[in-house]
């Protein structure tokens, strides 16, 4: 990018290029997550980007001891940091491009001078991870900025988009000449972008303030999470240390220091002569159009950046080393409490397939699961397995036809189930509350749960009994029972019961200790 | 002296608001079925009371004209689009109840996306790939089809019964239904539900035709025409109340103008799913009427049951939506060959 005499362009479209850049990358993430719908018959295009997170391919290869074919595209990242930096994440990464959208005007952010040390966090990040995904955890591949940003689409954004869209849709379907628009604009939404059903969020609201909370500190320091926090951020400093293209000084400058106000990242400062550090310039180009003395360029060369104040002592990496290897086993070793293991029923395939040890934790179960069945666990899988996929069946159940989650799996943490073996997996049991029951508890039919039963055989009987009533009067009641055997736990009567709140019939995390 | 609050951040404020509410919103959202008071802002779209039944062809008495048409027909032979066109012209033709330029809704059974139509939970797809092609000839501007399963998506469940490919290939088009699209409805004859949130379009339609399949069901013990319309509304589980007189009180404001009840093969034990072909007979028959009452009483007798064991026909005959009484019907009973 360094320029030619005569031959001169405007620095200005350099930046521009970067914004058309960005925005492209952004949409082309947007229509993945669109398209990893069940029913697009696209999940490999529905996982690019994931599979483009070379952090994400080191721990699931560490911990899952195994490589999945599709993550070697992180070797393009790889490549393209090796070669330009952190481009990724001035570029193309689709979280930096909505922390540069939601940003503040760059006279409003106070320098954060005091923070300087704090650039090693995302280092150590990068170290905790890699330690715990040697001894089988992935916990913290909750801090991955795709993880984070498809989580909080999927589990969120899209449910709030929905809600709101259905709002507009049942509003104006009401205004007589609109009708019909309505309806032909909602065949183009749903089901392709959003369900025919709306979309439950469990903790919507959570999930929306977590990534809120990001983009706010914003305020606090431009870019805050990808010069602090941003684990992927953390690798690609890694590499960039030896990339091939930087940032240098060029003679002409005259420490005006312009490009010290635009540099979204800070890294170029006026004690070090304005000179930045590469493990932390995202490639911007900002600095190109600020400069008034084309003082600012980025030249070719194989020389490796000096060390920085603010980079990890050797002793902070073997702590974090140390700590990461030490809170894996912790975290192993503490369980969910019992009471809320006791339901934590996993995605068809997953129990059996060790998700906790291969789950990146990236929601593109939830985005795909057609019947809002999958969440992120709360507590179901204890604090190691926070925000790995559970099957919640009061707000959704396992379609009996359906194998979408394990399709659009990155990495094989949920299996690719035929359909014929996914009907006979077990994922949990169904047991009736008979305190609630409105069989038992109000002596009426209902029979919703052995009507929705979809094994061929009902793995819900009904048994026709007499029953004395309060007066003396006897009544005749179908009373539901739950064949062990036939249960693949679909919780397809769990979400239909008709009683308010929680169901009188449940299912439950399968029992070990009944052959099934 | 504090600033005055800009436009700008009033903006923000209000988005931040209501961004809020939404999230609260979803993040509050077991269902809870029972709760079904319709909405209060809801508007009940204009609609006519008894929209699909033509004047000449009330199903409880005979047509004042000199034409008169069987109350019921029954065809049996092996090939369903056969039985159709028989059993049609038995009934006056479908230009009977088609006009030139009708919008027409078809509503078979499609319940759940399991097993292909060979498991019969789901309408019979050449029954209803020949009716399309019936209305269309007689001159329909529209054919849609549609049902709402309860298990797995319409999309999938239009696909895996079949039907989806009968229908297109017939001309008609499939409909998935929409959430917003219910509406308020009053039912002014109703005895025990005197509203519910019924399909926009179904109560819109110039003519409906009721395609059910005949199965067992554990509380309403068959699924056929009546039991066929708990489709078109969204609270369901609120019939399982009182599914008797409930079902009646929805059939007197969602009136067909055809039933016709799909035997050609029955469910006979595990529905409404199904999935075990031992459970399935193959009877080769189709029942027709105008009157819904008369074609589910019919179809009951297929299965060892008399009209008075079901209670949804005991209540539907009381409200007058029908005749349940076999041996006063004039019944034609067709052989239609191959």
């Amino acid at each position: 990018m360094a320029h030619e005499a005569g031959r001169r362009v405007n620095p200005r479209w350099y930046t521009r290029a970067r914004w058309v850049v960005q925005i492209l990358a952004l949409a082309a993430y947007l229509a993945a997550f669109i398209l990893a719908r069940r029913g697009t018959g696209l999940p490999a295009a529905a996982n690019v980007f994931l599979r483009l997170d070379p952090l994400a391919a080191l721990a699931q290869a560490l911990s899952g001891r195994e490589f999945v074919a599709g993550m070697l595209l992180s070797l393009l990242v790889i490549g393209l940091t090796l070669g330009l930096g952190r481009a990724w994440c001035g570029w193309l990464c689709p979280l930096g491009t909505i922390l540069d959208v939601f940003r503040p005007s760059r006279r409003r952010v106070r320098a954060l001078a005091a923070a300087e040390p704090w650039r090693r966090v995302k280092i150590l990040l990068v170290v905790l991870i890699l330690a715990s995904a040697l001894l089988g955890g992935l916990s913290l591949m909750v801090l991955d900025p795709l993880t984070l940003l498809t989580r909080s689409l999927a589990s969120s954004i899209w449910p709030a988009l929905d809600r709101i869209v259905l709002a507009l849709e049942t509003g104006l379907y009401r205004v007589p000449l609109l009708a019909p628009l309505v309806g032909r604009a909602d065949s183009f939404l749903r089901p392709a972008v959003f369900p025919t059903e709306p979309l439950p969020g469990r903790v919507a609201l959570g999930f929306g303030v977590l990534l809120a909370s990001i983009i706010g500190l914003n305020w606090l320091a431009e870019r805050f999470w990808c010069r602090y926090m941003c684990p992927l951020g953390g690798l690609l400093a890694l590499l960039s240390r030896v990339a091939f293209v930087k940032r240098t000084v060029a003679p002409g400058c005259n420490a005006c220091g312009a490009c010290t106000h635009v540099c979204p990242t800070a890294t170029i400062r006026a004690d070090r002569q304005f000179a930045s550090d590469p493990a932390e310039c995202t490639m911007c180009l900002e600095c190109l159009p600020a400069c008034p003395r084309q003082g600012a360029m980025f030249s070719a060369g194989t020389a490796i950046a000096p060390r920085m104040a603010y980079d990890p002592k050797r002793r902070e990496v073997l702590a974090a080393l140390g700590g990461g290897l030490a809170g894996a086993a912790l975290l192993r070793s503490q369980t969910a409490t019992p009471s809320a293991s006791a339901h934590w029923v996993q995605p068809p395939g997953a129990r059996e397939n060790n998700l906790i040890g291969k789950c990146l934790r990236c929601g593109e179960c939830t985005r795909t699961c057609p019947t809002g069945a999958i969440h992120p666990a709360i507590s179901e899988a204890g604090l190691e397995g926070l925000w790995t996929p559970v099957l919640v069946p009061r707000l959704g159940y396992c379609d009996y036809s359906c194998t979408a989650c394990g399709e659009i799996c990155p990495v094989g943490a949920i299996p690719a189930l035929a359909l014929e073996q996914k009907r006979l997996t077990v994922i949990g049991v169904a047991y009736i509350d008979k305190d609630r029951c409105i069989a038992w508890a109000d002596l009426r039919d209902c029979i919703v749960c052995e009507e929705m039963c979809p094994v061929a055989e009902k793995a819900i009987l009904l048994e026709r009994v007499e029953v004395t009533r309060h007066d003396g009067s006897t009544v005749s009641v179908q009373q539901p029972r739950v064949v062990r055997e036939r249960c693949i736990g679909c919780g397809i009567c769990e979400y239909k019961c008709p009683l308010s709140g929680e169901a009188a019939i449940r299912v439950w995390a399968p029992n070990i200790a009944l052959p099934l | 002296m504090p600033a005055p609050m800009t436009r700008r951040a009033f903006l923000r404020l209000l988005g931040i608001g209501i961004g809020g509410a939404a999230c609260m919103r979803i993040a509050n959202t077991l269902p809870d079925p029972l709760a079904s008071s319709p909405a209060p802002t809801l508007v009940p779209l204009p609609a006519s009371v008894t929209p699909f039944l033509p004047a000449q062809a009330a199903p409880t008495q005979a047509p004042p004209t000199a034409v008169s048409y069987p109350d019921l027909v029954v065809a049996r032979g092996p090939t369903p689009e056969h039985l159709v066109r028989q059993g049609l012209a038995a009934l006056g033709g479908m230009p009977r109840f088609v006009h030139p330029g009708a919008r027409v809704v078809i509503k078979p059974n499609i319940c759940v996306a399991y097993h292909s139509y060979e498991y019969a939970a789901t309408t019979n797809p050449w029954v209803v790939g020949e009716l399309v092609r019936q209305c269309l000839a007689a001159g329909a501007a529209q054919v849609t089809v549609m049902d709402s399963p309860f298990g797995g998506s319409a999309e999938q469940a239009y696909a895996i019964s079949g039907i989806e490919a009968q229908v297109q290939a017939a001309g008609g088009e499939m409909h998935l239904m929409r959430s917003f699209k219910y509406v308020a409805t009053d039912l002014p004859q109703g005895r025990d539900l005197h509203a519910l949130e019924i399909y926009d379009d179904v109560l819109n339609a110039d003519v409906l035709i009721n395609v059910p399949i005949a199965k067992h069901h554990s509380l309403a013990r068959l699924t056929l025409g009546m039991k066929n319309l708990m489709g078109v509304i969204r609270d369901r589980p609120l019939m399982h109340q009182a599914i008797g007189q409930r079902l009646a009180d929805l059939a007197s404001r969602v009136r067909p103008a055809l039933t016709i009840v799909d035997a050609v093969r029955m469910l006979m034990a595990h529905g409404p799913s199904g999935g075990s072909l031992a459970d399935v007979r193959q009877a080769d028959t189709l029942i027709l009427s105008t009157d819904i009452v008369a074609a589910d009483s019919y179809a009951a007798t297929l299965f060892g049951l008399q009209p008075d064991d079901l209670p949804y026909l005991r209540a539907g005959r009381d409200m007058g939506l029908g005749q349940s009484d076999l041996g006063a019907m004039r019944i034609e009973e067709l052989r239609v060959g191959a």
